[in-house]
């Protein structure tokens, strides 16, 4: 089964140890170079904090489970601020192929929510996949150009 | 092949964009071009960003990943060279170059028009493929290059069958390099 960014955005966390609620998902947050989603930031603004993806016990249809509540923490470094800002969101990106045209906004992400693989990119009405990502940044997202890119 | 090209007028201004961090770097601020060998050498810079100034480091053709309609690529910031560290043709490039205004005589000796701007080929690291012409009548026209051209400072001299690939357009230019090289023998 795979799950897509669009439908996980907003998705409730819950501590599997306390069943308590402990906000919603705001972004993920993905390495580009192994194709991974690494963690979640839950909530937005200052109050955002992050989970690691290795303390995410099951990400499910109707919940995302974390193992307890120790799991929320700060966001650290410039990376995790920017991610934790949702200025290295995905959805809604640019896109640029790596010759150095626009192929439309990210529309959706869809990945393995069992090991946190990205699987494709959605841009536009163009499925590309994710092993064609390049690079992701605050300007944009690029990846590897389609055949029919540029035309 | 129909091939995409973009002008000259259009590449400045374009962000500079990591292709590994996703993050605009620079902006170009103008082409350093050298009409003898029909090529962009490099490009020059802006900050990024408004009422950002200009960037010091230049960044040679053969840093560049590719040139596109919206962006110009490269592997990463590194890429950048301080003007003292690139090659003396770009980073201290010879004044005189600029074929702008330049007039156009194929060999036989008829004016085409004057040159407006440099057609670069998307997806290359600069290659010129034609120039955007005023022509005599006023209008704008594109013509294809061959490899090899004589230019003097004033004027540059093109292959007579030039006449016959005058474009209206960038598409239709785009339509007619290909043929027009090999009418000339080249690749």
């Amino acid at each position: 089964m795979s799950d897509r960014f669009t439908e996980a955005v907003g998705r409730r966390l819950v501590s599997r140890a306390s069943a308590e609620e402990l906000g919603n998902l705001s972004h993920l947050v993905v390495d580009v170079k192994r194709r991974q989603i690494t963690s979640l930031v839950v909530g937005k603004g200052r109050k955002a904090t992050v989970v690691d993806w290795d303390k995410v016990s099951g990400f499910g249809p109707d919940a995302v489970m974390v193992v307890d509540e120790s799991a929320l923490r700060s966001p650290e470094g410039d990376h995790e601020q920017a991610a934790a800002g949702g200025k290295l969101e995905l959805l809604g990106k640019r896109t640029l192929s790596d010759m150095g045209n626009e192929l439309g906004p990210v529309s959706d992400v869809v990945f393995d929510p069992e090991k946190g693989g990205l699987e494709t990119l959605v841009i536009g009405d163009r499925e590309v996949e994710a092993s064609s990502l390049l690079g992701a940044g605050s300007y944009a997202v690029v990846v590897r150009a389609p055949a029919d890119a540029g035309s | 092949m129909k091939k995409l090209l973009v002008t000259g007028t259009a590449i400045r201004g374009l962000p500079v964009v990591t292709l590994d961090g996703g993050e605009d770097v620079a902006e170009v601020r103008d082409l350093i071009y050298n009409p003898e060998a029909g090529r962009v050498l490099g490009l020059t810079l802006n900050k990024r960003g408004f009422l950002a100034g200009r960037r010091r480091e230049v960044l040679p053709a053969e840093a560049i990943h590719a040139i596109g309609r919206d962006a110009v690529m490269i592997d990463d910031e590194d890429r950048l060279s301080p003007p003292e560290e690139a090659p003396d043709e770009v980073g201290a490039p010879p004044t005189g170059r600029d074929v702008t205004g330049n007039e156009v005589l194929t060999e036989g000796g008829a004016s085409l028009g004057q040159v407006k701007d440099v057609v670069v080929l998307v997806g290359s690291n600069g290659e010129v493929v034609g120039y955007e012409i005023e022509t005599a009548s006023g209008g704008t026209g594109y013509i294809p290059l061959p490899n090899q051209l004589a230019v003097s400072g004033s004027a540059l001299v093109v292959p007579d069958a030039t006449q016959d690939f005058v474009e209206h357009d960038l598409v239709g230019l785009g339509a007619a390099v290909d043929d027009f090289r090999s009418r000339l023998g080249l690749k």
